[in-house]
């Protein structure tokens, strides 16, 4: 990694859910969050504003988020102000901004905020939204949406190498379990056995209701500054080390193997080679789990075990408290819900909140020093991979 | 990065005894349902026309019933979705071939629920990808005829365009019996 080094010193999460409210409201609603977890936070000191939305012109018919963010939070950005959209990355999209302008020297202190709106009164209009991720004139008349893109993915994964719908169901399980331990997620006070998740109905073959992950409005927030400021806000920063990112196609004809996230690796790659560690060092992964199979993929992707035995990695809970790694302790997409420009930064807040100790037992990864936080975004079109370190001083 | 790029592609699917090419153009069927007129903004299917888009041939072929797309002839690469300019080598200099008829469904699933505004009527459809016989090319699509648990992967399909009943034309894929 080059450049200054960058720390996330502080964050918060909005409650995720099927919300009363609006896009401004929620902007307005994590501003006045973020102030109250970092006392030491003042306004003029905040520099930029990186706001991470995927589709503010669908869900809320607005454009020129940026400033209108901005405003909500009280906040007068004066180096650098911007929009992120990366679809379902477009919150992560925020926070590698944010880094890249500290590193470069543009900014000293930033905020990146994601939000997004996403439940209407028509669901057609909604699903319409998501549809427009997809190649608009190709794809979208065929009625593509992101449910039975993977659910060909997980098609294809349970033809290939035989994975079943219960090692589906071992994903959700555990996302659901965490997600019980988190009071922001859309599904806290809801259980999830794996007998129950396998009797809810399907909604695109294979894949049913719980492995998919919902519609969701929310909205997250961090602080991210240049390693001299520091100290002013926290004792336990969580230092970026490493980022990557890869994108090979867009339209669904050019995706090649759909059970082989090549992209992933590279991103992931390239990710822990700036952060000089292997994946093995990783403690946590926020990974993203917008569906079941997609966490299956993605710890094949990652190397955590070998193409075809991820659904065995779930279903043996290595990737639970106590196994090979802890994924998606927060919860992930499925337990929490998935406001496409929030979820990056709420998978960030809690890698602070891990690192700080702050999260409830149920979920506290022992001792944890490395994490990497994953997003795709549309039909995993792209990869983006952070790498945190949560050991002390720069 | 190269390699990553590479590995999608997708080697030709040998050309077998059901792949066919058209020489007689057949009118496109007239639409067996009409759709709800919809503002562009709120309507997944494209502007056809050449004051929108310069693959108008595309659709002026399709309304012939002939799937196509465009090729580049110095690199011998074909496109999907049809383009104005090669990836590969970015001549402009592009050709159209026709498309083969059929194919054969390399994945699919179907909607039960939560389809786009105008397609909720359509629920429960299937769609999938189309592995084309003898190009190098996997389209997704609808999937019409047998209904999704009669589907498998392997089953034989062919192209069938279709009239949007606005002018308009577009492509999808039925079963074969």
């Amino acid at each position: 990694m080059t450049g200054r080094p960058v720390a996330l010193v502080g964050g918060v999460t909005t409650a995720f859910g099927v919300r009363p409210t609006t896009w401004a409201e929620m902007a307005q609603e994590v501003g006045a969050a973020l102030f109250r977890a970092i006392p030491t936070l003042r306004a003029e000191d905040v520099d930029s504003l990186f706001v991470g939305a995927a589709e503010p012109e669908r869900f809320a018919f607005q454009s020129h988020v940026a400033p209108l963010a901005a405003e909500q939070m009280g906040l007068q950005p004066h180096r650098v102000i911007q929009r992120t959209e990366l679809a379902c990355a477009s919150g992560q999209s925020a926070i590698r901004s944010a880094y890249a302008a500290i590193a470069a020297g543009l900014s000293d202190i930033a905020v990146a905020v994601g939000v997004e709106k996403m439940n209407l009164p028509s669901m057609a209009e909604a699903n319409s939204a998501m549809g427009c991720v997809m190649d608009r004139p190709w794809d979208g008349p065929h009625g593509a949406t992101a449910p039975p893109f993977f659910a060909m993915v997980a098609q294809r994964h349970m033809m290939e190498y035989g994975t079943t719908e219960e090692q589906l169901a071992a994903v959700s399980e555990k996302n659901h379990r965490f997600a019980n331990s988190n009071p922001h997620a859309q599904f806290y006070a809801k259980k999830f056995s794996k007998e129950k998740l396998l009797g809810l109905p399907v909604v695109a073959p294979p894949l049913r209701l719980g492995d998919c992950s919902s519609m969701t409005d929310g909205a997250a927030a961090v602080l991210l500054v240049a390693d001299k400021f520091v100290r002013k806000y926290t004792e336990t920063p969580a230092w970026v080390r490493g980022t990557g990112q890869y994108s090979d196609f867009h339209n669904l004809a050019n995706a090649g193997s759909l059970t082989k996230w090549t992209g992933m690796t590279h991103a992931a790659r390239e990710a822990l080679r700036g952060a000089k560690v292997a994946i093995g060092d990783i403690d946590f992964a926020e990974i993203h789990d917008c569906f079941t199979i997609s966490e299956i993929v993605e710890y094949e992707a990652l190397g955590l075990c070998s193409p075809g035995e991820g659904g065995a990695f779930a279903a043996d809970g290595r990737g639970d408290l106590g196994g090979d790694l802890v994924v998606n302790p927060r919860g992930g997409l499925l337990g929490c819900g998935h406001p496409l420009g929030a979820t990056g930064i709420a998978q960030a807040v809690e890698v602070y909140q891990q690192f700080a100790k702050q999260v409830p037992v149920a979920r506290q990864v022992p001792d944890p020093e490395w994490a990497l936080v994953h997003n795709l975004s549309g039909s995993a079109n792209v990869h983006s991979v952070m790498v945190y370190h949560g050991g002390g001083a720069s | 990065m190269s390699a990553g790029a590479k590995s999608r592609r997708i080697a030709p699917t040998p050309a077998s005894s059901d792949t066919e090419t058209r020489s007689v153009p057949r009118a496109v069927p007239p639409t067996e349902r009409p759709r709800e007129k919809r503002p562009f903004l709120l309507d997944f299917f494209p502007l056809e026309g050449p004051d929108q888009t310069r693959l108008s041939r595309f659709y002026d072929r399709l309304r012939e019933g002939r799937l196509s797309t465009t090729r580049c002839p110095k690199d011998d690469e074909w496109h999907w979705p049809p383009r104005v300019a090669c990836p590969k080598c970015h001549s402009e200099e592009l050709e159209w071939k026709d498309l083969p008829e059929r194919g054969r469904i390399y994945a699919f699933s179907a909607v039960l629920g939560g389809a786009p505004m105008g397609m909720e009527a359509d629920v429960p459809f299937s769609v999938g990808l189309v592995d084309l016989n003898g190009v190098p090319l996997r389209l997704f699509g609808r999937i019409e005829g047998r209904p999704w648990p009669e589907l498998h992967v392997g089953d034989s399909v062919r192209v069938e365009p279709y009239d949007l009943g606005d002018g308009r034309v577009f492509y999808r894929f039925r079963t074969i019996d």
